[in-house]
């Protein structure tokens, strides 16, 4: 209670930060649906390590003398994003390239840590770039990610039930006439733009997990498909802004605790669902059972042991004893 | 007209697996595909519906939409739908998929729901749907389209007799109701045979492809030498 009294008091410090990590975890978290849903979650791992490669390659251009302007980090990660993107094109679910995402995503960490080490300390920590520290964010990113999640959220109202159609039910989209590769293009780019601009700001780590953990929760907790997006976002969110209070109070990197709140959330959700499957389970499972007893007329050949009980006759069924009077049938018990 | 289908050769790489097929499926008629597994009939389906080029030939698209039952295992139980946003899905057509609420507006949804005897598993979850179910609420998803040709890939696997009576019942009634045209893959020959007006049976094998009316086909020796007994015995083969 204390820290989380602390964390408000030192808002003001990291107010840019945090919610920075707030949209970022919000826009991951619903493209996370589409990610899940197209079973492309390989993918999204190997987006982020070319992203991460992309922004250290940018940070060792500046060192190299290349012009500031031009070997911006975002821009990096966005060619290391786009290229990725390019080469490994956006698989749907029919078809299966793990080898060539293992691939870049075997670079896009190689290179990362490769580069790291030629990066001079002051300049960027390699730690920062794959495992996230976004404690610091300057303005001009922040506003950034701010507009990108507006232009994303727009994106999303508009288009997402052509989006998730066409991740749903591929064939039945190209049936039914709906402009396929637009959709996987407005996909695609979202995708790249979304991860680019997140893996500068937080690293590869929190980017992965934003894009698979909270729709992991949300598509256990949904209705439908569009449920899943909104709640997705929210928990994406959640997870961002949580991640910095947990860094806060227990002293973490922030990208690991980021992480860990949505796991955290994923966990809960796992457990909230698999009980009110068994609670649905058990409920039919006694409705199943009233009705077969309902239906079924106990005698001297229905097939159940009688039993004397008192005054009168019981019919063991699984070890209770029925007792069938006045055109109904009551329970006694155990024997 | 609804398809007309001209010298139509379908294969992969370039090489046909079919001799050329030619048919015209009308206003009304139910044409039942045919044949042992792997004889060309989804290759054949995949085809007419515009998911795979032809090799040769012309596939002629009559006015009307065109509304595609998948089999029921395309639909992944691990993301949450219900039966209405399933059915919903089904409205969407070409860029009017950019309308997000097009769907909710459409009493085409509420027809085709009542129409399969779905409406009261509205709000139920496809997970939980018996296999019956299900098929009715794909059949739902493509009769809200609208479609004057209704395609199905193997509507009656994994069911059991009287599912699959059931849902041969509901296409009889929609084929005479809206006189829908119907393509259909099934492996249930007796309920092909009672409900079928035309027959496509494809050997890819015996590079075989008998086409036309059901007593011709029925009657005839290719059909007699292979399913004869399957016939005679209750219908179904697999």
């Amino acid at each position: 209670m204390t820290d989380l009294t602390g964390f408000w008091a030192s808002w003001e410090l990291f107010r840019d930060a945090a919610l920075a990590g707030t949209f970022a975890g919000a826009i991951l978290g619903a493209l996370g649906v589409y990610v899940l849903i197209r079973r492309m979650v390989f993918l999204s791992a190997a987006l982020s390590q070319a992203a991460s490669l992309g922004v250290a390659a940018a940070f060792w251009a500046q060192i190299q003398g290349a012009p500031p302007w031009l070997a911006t980090p975002t821009l990096g990660a966005l060619g290391g994003t786009l290229l990725a993107t390019a080469l490994a094109g956006i698989p749907d679910r029919a078809s299966r390239r793990d080898g060539l995402l293992g691939a870049i995503y075997l670079v896009g960490a190689a290179g990362t840590l490769a580069i790291g080490t030629k990066i001079v300390q002051e300049v960027q920590d390699i730690e920062s770039l794959l495992f996230g520290s976004g404690v610091a964010v300057l303005p001009e990113d922040f506003h950034t990610i701010a507009w990108l999640a507006l232009a994303l959220g727009v994106i999303q109202l508009w288009l997402h039930r052509g989006l998730l159609h066409v991740s749903l039910d591929r064939d039945g989209a190209r049936v039914q006439r709906l402009p396929v590769r637009f959709l996987d293009l407005v996909l695609v780019l979202s995708l790249a733009a979304a991860v680019s601009v997140s893996t500068r700001l937080l690293g590869a780590l929190p980017v992965f997990a934003f894009m698979v953990l909270p729709a992991l929760a949300a598509l256990d907790l949904a209705q439908n498909p569009t449920q899943a997006l909104l709640l997705s976002a929210l928990l994406g969110a959640a997870a961002g802004l949580g991640g910095y209070w947990l860094a806060y109070a227990a002293s973490l990197p922030v990208g690991a605790a980021q992480t860990l709140v949505a796991a955290l959330l994923v966990a809960i959700t796992r457990a909230g669902r698999a009980l009110a499957d068994r609670a649905l389970a058990w409920r039919a499972h006694q409705q199943h059972d009233r009705l077969q007893h309902n239906a079924h007329e106990h005698g001297p050949d229905c097939g159940h042991e009688a039993v004397a009980h008192d005054d009168h006759l019981d019919y063991l069924v699984d070890g209770h004893l029925h007792h069938p009077h006045d055109g109904h049938c009551d329970d006694h018990g155990h024997q | 007209m609804l398809m007309n289908i001209r010298d139509l050769a379908i294969g992969y790489q370039g090489r046909p697996i079919l001799p050329p097929l030619t048919l015209t499926v009308a206003p009304g008629e139910l044409w039942a595909v045919i044949g042992p597994n792997g004889a060309g009939k989804s290759t054949f389906l995949r085809t007419i519906l515009g998911l795979q080029p032809p090799l040769a030939g012309a596939i002629e698209r009559g006015d009307g939409a065109i509304g595609y039952v998948p089999q029921r295992s395309e639909i992944d139980p691990a993301v949450p739908q219900r039966v209405i946003d399933l059915v919903r899905m089904g409205v969407e057509r070409g860029w009017r998929v950019l309308d997000p609420l097009a769907a909710r507006r459409n009493p085409a949804v509420q027809v085709a729901m009542r129409d399969t005897d779905v409406t009261a598993l509205a709000r139920t979850q496809w997970r939980r749907l018996s296999e019956g179910q299900k098929q009715r609420a794909l059949l739902a998803q493509a009769l809200a389209g609208e479609p004057k040709l209704l395609v199905l890939d193997e509507p009656t696997s994994a069911m059991d007799m009287h599912a699959e009576a059931g849902i041969f019942a509901v296409l009889e009634r929609l084929r005479m109701e809206r006189q829908l045209g119907i393509v259909v893959i099934s492996h249930h020959l007796a309920l092909l045979a009672r409900y079928a007006t035309h027959v496509l049976l494809l050997d890819k094998d015996e590079r075989l492809a008998l086409v036309g009316d059901r007593q011709t086909v029925l009657r005839h020796p290719a059909f007699m030498e292979r399913y004869g007994q399957v016939l005679d015995r209750g219908g179904r083969h697999d």
